[in-house]
């Protein structure tokens, strides 16, 4: 709202955060752990007075001196760069509270610098005491660097204390600050066990790689052991709607979690190998794999980290679209064209319409939707829903998927972000109810379902089930899928809805002539049926039985059950209800008016 | 559309404005130093590759020796400042980094490459041979294409008159091409890199290499070579500058501004003392004025963008937080000193750590 937005429609930068923050993290964490690896192999060394090991620990420091210290500073910047261009308004909000959080972690940087670059060329000219000195300075100076930048990272998903306060330190030591410490510390010292093998394996003395290769593997198993408990603590200490996305209710976390325990199940089982293995067994293969599943599973972690503080930036107080949580009320009354200031449309009219709706989209939704690209795609997500249903999805957008963020601006800017997505991308006629034909329970698939499953993929899904079924399906949505919001609609909607679903595996026929009773009456009758009927048999079963009737012949019927099958009462609704109910089963079963 | 309208809000600053104007005028000069000698040295080490005799050979040795650290160092030392103007003047720098996002996500790699290049020349010396010539023109074609980068990104963020184009070009294509001081402020700055590598170079040779006096004084002669003549050119290149600056800036540097007419007449006296020293080899009479004279410039600097900002924003304007927090300052500090203690305490070690690796 404040900023421009880089607008590439099919590129989105969440993506490319997502990526650059994953290789950082692989190499940085690596820059830590793999300080206290140097320092405590070079200490090997001298206490067993070997040479090859003390020129493996040197091989090994040019190594992390060329990845770290290139690879893993420049993708430090990266991020900055990248965050800065993606979401400016977040960025600034960071920067402004946590400056000197950064600039004492540009201290530690330097020392890390100086102290890596004496450590490596000073190896077998400085005395051994001092160089093991200069290796711990390294350790601690990564290590704090780690400390600083966690507090900063963590405040993003756990802000705390700092929302009301304000106070830098409550913001830094925040409820997640000291699980996700212990967590990436382990973490760092995995990595730096994994790393080791990638050297280990080019010593050419058989023995001593196998040595080495061992030892390194006991290093990440260790760690890795020792990061469960710290995870697990971390889970434990997020807020409750953070927690809900990671125990499922996110279906990107859901993906990660599935990628992480994957590679946490492979790493393990090769770590435990490689430890294992005899000296001739061929390492190289297993050791590219062992940094695979290390990058698995921290990826992993990272991912739901970062996912998990949904639908914002900063948790409770910005959302991903650079929208701070406390102007969306003022936005709501004045709109949101009114106070963006780098939109050229300041309302909308019906001229401006799909113009407007397009600079809404840009400035609400492009922070995590790209147009027609890879990841998270606005014209895919929104292909089955109609103009008439976007409506009413966008007005209750968080509450139905709590991790978007709700749309920000007045209901004739909400018309025009819909007019936008519905007709300047799907190109879908801009009429009421345009798309639903007047059918009710197709109006409400699209206006609550359709965004994250279109008809196609549910009929499938579907095939087989009972109208009954899906009824109470739809009273616990969760259970089927903890990714699914519960749906809060009145019963009447539930039972047109799964009328609808049913019907997409049943087809009925659609008689032009036939005027389709009035949807409300319809959706009267269904719930009706529901209420009354559906305990002994659902709509299918009784569809065949109904096969052919005309509808004055199912409303006469509604008054004498009891003639037609002694084990049916009779029913006891006023004539409007039998009139719905009939209406209704006539819809469904095809009989004629 | 009026250009003003465009501005981002700024956002409250946690401390009175001055805290950080201090500690951004402070770091910036070194990034400056630090970047220069890479620049310089680089073109140094190329030049010494080109020059006959081994003397030049052993020189390109050497800075291929120091050339991976300046790398660092320019990075290191680039964050500092960077940060502090995120601080100051992030609505306007968040605005033009948008609107030439591909070009600055460019830097990153460039730099990776060029950085690695580099170290493939330090540590691949010997087999490079004269193919060590490509490496080093490729890593100044790199650095100085960074260089152009950052020069559009903080003359476009002082100029909202031309932020207008992003309506019809949002995917961060834009350049500020179009903005006549550009061309002269890019040349000036790289000029000036050039030449103040050179200085670099010298004063390294007359120190670290004193041990090999020829391959010293082939160091001391390219060096001040390098640093007088591009000197003098950035002189003529700073003047073109000061005739593209906008009347409202320029009225500054003419008189309008005491302060920023005294930085500009400091200026030109020094660099015209140090253009002296250089063309009489006297290396460390050209240090001791050049790294005063990258203050005074970087102030000048900052008197261009205050000038060039005054109708849109000004730092006086922006808000500070109600609740003013000490505290992390002096974190900073403390941690800035330790850290400095730490770094000289490591140094102290390296001079007296023998030349020879113990057998």
């Amino acid at each position: 709202m404040n900023y421009p937005v880089w607008f590439v429609p099919t590129f989105g930068g969440g993506l490319l955060i997502a990526l650059v923050a994953i290789v950082h993290v692989f190499v940085s964490h690596f820059a830590v752990g793999g300080g206290l690896y140097l320092v405590l192999t070079e200490r090997k060394a001298l206490r067993e007075k070997s040479a090859a090991i003390m020129a493996f620990v040197r091989k090994h420091t040019r190594f992390f001196m060329l990845l770290t210290m290139v690879f893993g500073g420049l993708t430090g910047v990266a991020i900055w760069f990248v965050i800065s261009l993606i979401n400016p308004a977040a960025t600034s909000l960071l920067i402004h509270t946590f400056v000197f959080g950064w600039a004492t972690e540009w201290v530690f940087f330097l020392v890390e610098i100086v102290a890596l670059f004496i450590y490596f060329y000073t190896f077998g000219r400085m005395d051994d005491r001092n160089h093991q000195l200069i290796g711990w300075i390294y350790f601690g100076a990564a290590w704090l660097s780690l400390f600083l930048i966690n507090g900063i990272i963590d405040f993003m998903l756990t802000p705390g204390d700092w929302i009301s306060t304000h106070d830098f330190w409550s913001g830094f030591f925040n409820p997640t600050f000291w699980p996700a410490l212990f967590f990436r510390s382990f973490m760092s010292f995995m990595l730096a066990g994994c790393y080791g093998f990638l050297t280990a394996t080019f010593i050419e003395d058989a023995a001593l790689r196998h040595r080495m290769i061992r030892y390194s593997g006991i290093w990440a198993l260790a760690s890795l052991i020792l990061s469960l408990p710290a995870g697990w603590w971390y889970l434990s200490v997020l807020p409750a709607p953070a927690a809900r996305l990671v125990h499922g209710a996110s279906p990107t976390i859901a993906r990660a979690s599935t990628t992480g325990a994957f590679s946490l199940a492979l790493l393990s089982g090769l770590l435990i190998a490689l430890i294992l293995l005899s000296p001739k067994a061929r390492t190289r293969v297993l050791t590219a794999l062992v940094m695979i599943t290390a990058m698995g599973y921290l990826g992993a972690f990272e991912w739901t980290r970062e996912a998990a503080r949904r639908p914002f930036v900063i948790n409770g107080v910005m959302y991903s679209n650079g929208l701070p949580v406390s102007e969306v009320s003022r936005i709501d009354q004045e709109g949101f064209l009114q106070n963006a200031r780098w939109v050229q449309n300041k309302e909308v009219t019906p001229a401006n319409r799909l113009e407007a709706g397009r600079e809404l989209f840009l400035h609400q939704c492009f922070a995590c939707h790209t147009i027609g690209g890879f990841n998270n795609d606005i014209i895919a997500r929104t292909r089955n829903m109609s103009f008439t249903a976007l409506r009413g999805y966008l007005a209750t957008i968080h509450d139905k998927r709590y991790f978007m963020p709700p749309f920000a601006g007045t209901d004739a800017e909400l018309q025009a972000l819909a007019a936008y997505i519905a007709g300047g991308l799907n190109h879908k006629p801009l009429t009421e109810a345009a798309g639903a034909g007047g059918d009710h329970g197709k109006e409400l698939f699209e206006a609550n379902c359709a965004a994250c499953h279109g008809a196609d993929i549910l009929k499938p899904i579907l095939a087989g089930w009972t109208q009954e079924k899906i009824r109470t399906g739809l009273d616990r949505l969760p259970s089927l899928n903890p990714a699914m919001p519960d749906y809060t609609g009145p019963p009447v909607d539930k039972d047109a809805l799964a009328g609808y679903l049913v019907s997409l595996n049943h087809p009925r026929p659609q008689t032009a002539a036939q005027p389709a009773p009035a949807a409300p009456a319809a959706a009267k009758g269904a719930g009706l049926f529901a209420d009354n009927c559906t305990a002994c048999h659902g709509l299918d079963q009784i569809k065949p039985a109904l096969q052919g009737w005309p509808r004055a012949k199912i409303r006469t019927a509604l008054d004498k059950l009891s003639a037609l099958n002694p084990a049916m009462p009779d029913y006891g609704g006023t004539a409007a209800e039998k009139d719905a109910v009939a209406d209704y089963l006539a819809q469904q079963t095809g009989g004629a008016q | 559309m009026n250009p003003a309208t465009l501005i981002p809000a700024a956002d409250p600053l946690t401390l009175p404005w001055g805290w950080f104007q201090f500690l951004l005028m402070l770091t910036f000069p070194l990034h400056l130093l630090a970047m220069n000698a890479l620049v310089g040295t680089s073109l140094a080490a190329l030049a010494a590759h080109l020059l006959p005799g081994p003397p030049y050979r052993r020189l390109s040795h050497e800075l291929a020796k120091a050339l991976p650290f300046l790398v660092a160092f320019t990075v290191n030392l680039g964050v500092a400042p960077l940060l502090f103007l995120n601080v100051l003047y992030g609505n306007l720098f968040y605005t033009s980094t948008i609107l030439m996002g591909l070009f600055w996500l460019a830097v990153i790699p460039l730099v990776i490459i060029a950085y690695y290049l580099l170290y493939l020349y330090d540590f691949r010396f010997r087999q490079l041979g004269n193919g060590a010539m490509f490496v080093l023109l490729a890593v100044l074609a790199l650095l100085l294409t960074v260089g152009f980068i950052f020069s559009n990104n903080m003359t476009m963020m002082i100029a909202p008159a031309g932020w207008g184009r992003w309506f019809t070009t949002p995917g961060g294509a834009l350049l500020n091409l179009a903005d006549p001081t550009l061309l002269p402020r890019y040349l000036h700055m790289m000029t000036g890199a050039l030449a103040v590598g050179g200085l670099c170079v010298a004063l390294y040779a007359r120190i670290a290499l004193k041990g090999d006096p020829e391959t010293a004084d082939a160091g001391v002669r390219l060096g001040m070579g390098l640093f007088s003549w591009l000197s003098l050119l950035q002189v003529v290149v700073g003047l073109w500058f000061l005739t593209t600056l906008s009347p409202a800036v320029l009225r500054l540097f003419m008189g309008g501004s005491g302060s920023a007419t005294a930085l500009l007449g400091v200026g030109l006296f020094m660099a015209l003392a140090a253009l002296m020293a250089g063309f009489r080899h006297q290396v460390g009479l050209a240090a001791g004025l050049t790294l005063p004279l990258l203050y005074v410039m970087a102030f000048m600097r900052d008197t261009v963008r205050t000038g060039a900002l005054a109708p849109y924003f000004s730092l006086d304007k922006v808000p500070v937080t109600s609740q003013v927090q000490w505290s992390p300052l002096v974190l900073f500090l403390v941690t800035l000193v330790l850290g400095l203690a730490v770094i000289a305490w490591m140094l102290g070690k390296v001079a007296t750590c023998p030349k020879e690796v113990r057998p």
